[in-house]
């Protein structure tokens, strides 16, 4: 992977993570009876995730003062869609945050719990390009998602009253289930693709990275939830972990199509 | 149709001898890896033969380039004179977006500048009624610029095997394929 791309796998993955602790705090606040559990610290948590994503993003770009510039070309541009989407997210999680007295305000809860989905729509958008056959569809988008509710459901926990666990531990584990089947699966189609899709699949079958990936991050955190039925305090970060794993290998393991010139497609 | 510049690559012609990628990087002194133009060889899956098979390959300067629609400072431009496509390397952030996002690799990272660049059509030499400098080097006339408005060879093709197929991107080049060669075998 080049040094330019390390930036992004903490920008996405930190900002997903925020995108789902968000998504499920506004869920537990107002659409379960009982304790709201600590939602202060809990967007607190988002907001300083959402600066260190941000911070990172700025040491990809070879002129980071230019940044602001990112939101020039919403007409077309994902990647402008994706930084406008983000701002007003962290904008929003923000004034969450500040105005949290016990709750943040239903209405402002769930309006930033959406447009934080719908950034990381932009976000699968921008990471699913041409150029990238076996990324070039709707999976970009279904990895992000499952960080979303992976991590954010891990990290939710921290701030969960005892009462609600079982509803986090559920979520959770269903997160984890699903992605298990995704990751497992997803490497193995690309095989049946042309032959920069196939070198795609085959480069992540033969990586540690991916195996890292789904023994890390997908299947000792299960065996955890599963045996101790509730969230320990270290599965979180082991599913964070995990997805970190998992992002470097999606930046570093697709094979782009340039790279077959000359050879059959 | 508008005018639309491309460039013709004459497989046929071509003896791969890499002049113009020798002459793009005189003409425009990239950095060291920075490449605008390249000259791929075919491989054997699709050219067994003992002769060698050659395609020199650019940026195609697509009908919808998706260099420009990907770029979040607009830095790219499309000339609605001729169709070439042209980064304003000035305005790129280096954000790296298009080079992951073209299918044919063309825009590339230049470290010095951190910032993307690519073939630019010679653009300043097309509006001095000149030829790029690769299609003005080429000794045998394997690489030719054409206007797809006007352009009517029959056996012309888009996508020939070893060519990325990108439809949405309709790119502005068109190929001649190499020639088989003659097999005379004795006979015994
Ligand atoms: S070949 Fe790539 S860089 Fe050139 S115009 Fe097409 S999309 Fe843009
Ligand atoms: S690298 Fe430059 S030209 Fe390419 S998309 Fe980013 S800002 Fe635009």
């Amino acid at each position: 992977m080049s040094q330019m791309e390390m930036p992004l796998v903490i920008f996405t993955v930190l900002s997903q993570t925020a995108v789902g602790l968000v998504a499920i705090s506004a869920i537990r606040q107002h659409a379960a009876d009982g304790p709201a559990g600590s939602v202060r610290p809990e967007w607190m948590t988002a907001v300083l995730l959402l600066i260190a994503g941000l911070v990172a993003s700025l040491f990809h770009l070879g002129h980071p003062l230019g940044a602001p510039m990112a939101i020039k070309h919403l007409g077309n541009a994902w990647l402008s869609r994706e930084a406008l989407g983000i701002g007003v997210f962290t904008a929003l999680v923000i004034v969450g945050f500040l105005s949290a007295r016990g709750r943040v305000n239903a209405g402002l809860s769930f309006a930033a719990a959406a447009v934080g989905l719908i950034a990381l729509f932009f976000t699968g958008m921008t990471y699913s390009p041409p150029g990238f056959p076996a990324l070039n569809n709707v999976m970009p988008f279904v990895f992000f998602l499952l960080t979303a509710a992976m991590v954010g459901a891990g990290f939710a926990s921290y701030f969960t009253p005892a009462e609600k666990m079982p509803m986090i531990t559920r979520i959770l584990a269903v997160s984890l289930i699903v992605g298990l089947v995704v990751y497992l699966v997803v490497p193995f189609l690309w095989l049946s693709g042309g032959t920069v899709m196939r070198q795609t699949g085959l480069n992540y079958i033969f990586s540690p990275l991916y195996w890292a990936r789904i023994v890390v991050g997908l299947v000792v955190p299960l065996i955890a939830i599963w045996r101790m039925r509730t969230v320990p305090a270290w599965v979180p970060v082991l599913v964070l972990a995990g997805e970190l794993i998992g992002r470097i290998a999606f930046f570093s393991l697709a094979v782009h199509a340039s790279a077959n010139m000359g050879g059959i497609y | 149709m508008k005018k639309q510049l491309a460039f013709y690559i004459d497989a046929k012609r071509c003896i791969g001898c890499f002049t113009c990628a020798m002459a793009c990087k005189n003409q425009y002194h990239q950095e060291s890896g920075v490449i605008w133009r390249d000259v791929y060889e075919l491989k054997e899956e699709i050219y067994p033969h003992r002769e060698r098979a050659f395609y020199s390959l650019a940026c195609n300067h697509c009908e919808n380039p998706t260099c420009l629609n990907v770029c979040p400072v607009v830095a790219y431009y499309k000339r609605e004179a001729d169709g070439v496509v042209v980064h304003e390397q000035d305005k790129c952030i280096g954000c790296g977006n298009c080079i992951r996002s073209c299918p044919y690799g063309a825009p590339r990272y230049n470290p010095v500048l951190k910032r993307a660049e690519k073939c630019s059509f010679c653009w300043q030499r097309l509006d001095d009624d000149r030829k790029p400098a690769c299609v003005l080097s080429c000794p045998t006339e394997a690489l030719q610029i054409v206007d797809l408005a006007e352009f009517d060879e029959a056996n012309a093709v888009q996508y020939p095997a070893g060519f990325p197929r990108y439809p949405s991107l309709n790119p502005s080049v068109r190929f001649r394929l190499p020639a088989m060669p003659k097999m005379i075998r004795r006979k015994l």
